[in-house]
């Protein structure tokens, strides 16, 4: 194998698939990086066996030359120097040339380096995807929706399957939910296919992120197909597969209320600082617990008191506080998670009892829903 | 903060229960006395340790911590009998009941010990005259005797109370060190232990003496941070003050058990653990606090010991939850081996009034069925006050009839309970 290539487009092609790369890896051969010549051009493919990220850099865009191949070929690097020495090569192109006995000899400028390569037979294959029943949903939104939701997925191996977010498909319509158990993103979304299938399938948290991190935010298309046990999220020059989870993912839908006993409508900028205030007293793990009281005249307070600190009280002006009075405490964390992914300019927050689960909505906007479980207090 | 609370002039007791169960049992039962007398934690001889014994006994050569085998080896006629906690407990609250009579800053350091600063007591007498006033009530309203020491601080106070047994009252001055405390042996010292001693024994410290004139790089070097509060400590100075409080200060709530027989039946060492979870769960509730932490403790056949905790995502109180937790860090742990002994710890306790459970989608409804009578608890307490109505296991208070504690020594738990009385008295 022999090519020279724009140092610009690889490092970044090196930077995606390294996404995938863990160095935690059983499969030694996972610890690189698979680099392909072909006719069409260069293939990165970097992959933990969980997340398999394929980036290509096409020989000619937009009328540059990205890469010229001279021999065709393919070799696997160590990820972890081969991405170190692209960043740092000192000219603008890179001439890559394997030799004899997998020697590799990267070449920028007055920079020589000779690395062992490993033999890219030895590479396990990217999952076999037939492309039929194709969604489709612009990236933008695709990484909107992702962070509206991840970030609830469960930590805790407890229960693994709400490590991951739950997608279902029905009637062109996606629906993102994620849950750790003590609070729950949902997101819908209209999407684009010709297919009338549903899907019901968990993806991991961590595949998601990493997709999310990779997109850029432009409203270039993205191709979404979905199997028995992956996902390809298919971009311009770029192919990303996770596994899916394995197993049920509980029916939640049960589980958030229909109905609410007492409704507040709040600026979400003043609850927001408010709340992230009163946590000022309450970061610790343990006391991250602030307390929220309504009172007459719209007024709502927000305290914590963390006896070897101190307390602290915040009022906030609601616009509308409707039904019954209403003493909750709950994780200032888990409600500024929630009001971070909120756009507008006010929220809903509807409480149905003081133990049980609380939703937050923006004013006139059905497409996301954040609810949140309270603390008891002893 | 204390480092600045000058050191002039203050006037501390240190009270010390003369064979403080033995002593007991014999007020309860006056033919004991004048009989050789042991308590030991278990009468089975396997396991039995004496926790303490009467003058009588120790003339034989029965020493505390002796195994209950050697000691009848010893001295055959040894009457034993195994403690009755509830006996001790509330000898302990009258004896601290009385010496708070003479002094707000009472600071009780076991059942059977406490310092006093009575600098401000002077309505009652000199220091001397206190200290046979209380000596001599302890005597005839519970029978008990007492040593008692007086001293400038609490370190001296303690020596001072060790050097006549029974029934001694003995001053220790600051200028009575090199007279009095630099003689002796450095393992006579409070805070030297056995290790202690013999490591500062190799680098030729054998007085107490010879650490206060020690080079305090070298005792630093040999015991850390300890080597320089020792040697100040054997030089008569000791800047603790008397803290009423101190008792509260509990970091842990923890019970273990040795097995009858070294055990590898999965299911019986489960059953153990249920047993120890309740006992932790009955102390947890007496102090109204919840464990964020549970640690479990296994010693093998083999004496070796390991210890394993974990965080938990919610504190606990409830048995089950303690169990469940210990049983889980058990079979992870648990290499199979026959076990000695088992233990649970729970650690970073957090009051329950600050306590916060965080709830579970899954599973709140179990939690929201309570709400209604949460809510009238609440609106209760809101009119009447905090201590208008309490769960039942929060008012266990001092009717506690379960055996709590190690099987071999007492926990300090109902010194809180009694401190917090005092409080409650006061507000």
């Amino acid at each position: 194998m022999k090519l020279i290539i724009q140092r610009d487009r690889l490092v970044q092609s090196v930077q995606d698939v390294m996404k995938a790369v863990s160095s935690r890896t059983t499969i030694p051969i996972l610890t690189g990086i698979k680099i392909a010549a072909t006719e069409k051009g260069v293939t990165l493919t970097g992959s933990d066996s969980d997340i398999s990220i394929e980036s290509s850099i096409p020989k000619e865009e937009d009328g540059d030359e990205l890469a010229e191949i001279i021999e065709s070929g393919a070799i696997v690097l160590q990820a972890r120097f081969f991405s170190e020495i692209v960043k740092k090569l000192p000219t603008d192109t890179v001439v890559i040339e394997v030799q004899n006995h997998l020697q590799t000899v990267i070449r920028s400028g007055k920079s020589e380096f000779n690395l062992h390569g490993l033999d890219a037979e030895e590479y396990p294959h990217l999952p076999q995807i037939k492309e039929e029943n194709v969604f489709r949903i612009s990236a933008d939104l695709l990484k909107m929706m992702i962070r509206q939701t991840v970030f609830a997925v469960s930590t805790s191996e407890t229960r693994p399957i709400l490590t991951g977010v739950n997608w279902k498909i029905e009637d062109r319509e996606l629906t993102c939910i994620a849950t750790d158990s003590h609070r729950l993103a949902l997101r819908k979304a209209q999407i684009e296919t010709e297919s009338n299938e549903s899907y019901n399938v968990v993806i991991p948290g961590k595949s998601l992120n990493e997709l999310s991190k990779i997109l850029d935010d432009s409203n270039d298309p993205i191709d979404i197909v979905i199997t028995e046990n992956q996902v390809l999220f298919k971009a311009k020059h770029l192919l990303f597969f996770s596994r899916l989870l394995e197993g049920n993912y509980p029916d939640t839908s049960r589980l958030i209320p229909t109905d609410s006993k007492t409704d507040v409508v709040v600026n979400i900028k003043e609850f927001l600082q408010a709340i992230d205030r009163a946590a000022l007293l309450a970061r610790d793990d343990r006391n991250n617990v602030v307390k929220f009281s309504t009172f007459e005249n719209q007024l709502i307070e927000i305290s914590s008191n963390t006896p070897e600190i101190g307390k602290v009280i915040e009022e906030v002006q609601a616009q509308s506080i409707d039904g019954e009075d209403l003493k909750i405490s709950f994780s200032a964390k888990y409600m500024i998670d929630a009001l971070k992914t909120l756009d507008g300019t006010e929220i809903k927050v509807s409480f149905t009892g003081a133990m049980r689960p609380f939703l937050i909505r923006p004013i006139n906007d059905d497409s996301i829903l954040q609810l949140i479980l309270p603390v008891r207090t002893y | 903060m204390k480092e600045m609370v000058p050191k002039k002039g203050r006037v501390i007791l240190h009270v010390d229960m003369n064979s403080f169960y033995a002593s007991v049992e014999m007020a309860f039962d006056p033919s004991l006395k004048g009989k050789p007398l042991a308590i030991a934690g278990d009468v089975e001889e396997r396991r039995g340790i004496i926790v303490t014994c009467s003058y009588e006994a120790r003339k034989f050569g029965v020493k505390t911590a002796m195994p209950l085998w050697e000691a009848k080896k010893l001295c055959p006629q040894l009457i034993v009998m195994k403690p009755n906690f509830e006996r001790y407990r509330a000898a302990s609250i009258r004896i601290f009941e009385i010496m708070r009579q003479y002094s707000d800053l009472v600071e009780p350091v076991s059942i059977d010990e406490g310092y006093m600063d009575i600098t401000e007591s002077d309505e009652f007498g000199t220091p001397i005259e206190i200290a046979r006033t209380i000596q001599k009530r302890l005597l005839e309203q519970l029978d008990l005797p007492c040593s008692i020491g007086i001293s400038p601080n609490k370190f001296l106070a303690k020596m001072a109370s060790d050097m006549k047994k029974p029934l001694g009252i003995t001053i220790l001055r600051k200028r009575d060190v090199p007279n009095v405390l630099w003689p002796l042996d450095v393992g006579q010292m409070h805070g030297v232990g056995k290790k202690t001693a013999e490591k500062l024994a190799k680098i030729g410290i054998r007085t107490i003496g010879d650490l206060a004139n020690a080079n305090e790089i070298q005792l630093k070097n040999l015991l850390g941070i300890n080597g320089a509060r020792l040697k100040e400590r054997a030089n008569g100075n000791d800047r603790r003050l008397v803290d009423p409080e101190s008792v509260s200060d509990f970091k842990s709530v923890g019970n273990s058990t040795t097995l009858p027989k070294d055990i590898s039946n999965q299911q019986v060492l489960f059953q153990v653990f249920d047993g120890l979870a309740e006992k932790v769960a009955a102390r947890l509730k007496r102090k109204k606090v919840l464990a964020a932490n549970i640690s479990i403790t296994i010693r093998y056949k083999d004496r070796k010991t390991i210890t394993r905790s974990k965080k938990l995502r919610n504190p606990v109180s409830q048995k089950d939850e303690i169990s469940q937790a210990a049983k889980t860090l058990f079979l992870k742990h648990w290499n199979g081996d026959p076990v000695r002994l088992l233990g649970i710890t729970g650690t970073d306790l957090q009051e329950k009034g600050y306590a916060v459970k965080q709830l579970d989608l899954f599973s709140f409804e179990k939690e929201a069925k309570k709400e209604p009578l949460i809510h009238a608890l609440e609106k209760l307490r809101e009119k009447y006050g905090k201590h208008i109505i309490e769960n039942a296991g929060a008012k266990a208070d001092i009717d506690i009839k379960s055996k709590i504690g190690t099987d071999t020594s007492f926990n300090k738990d109902f010194l809180q309970t009694f401190t917090n009385g005092e409080k409650n008295k006061k507000q």
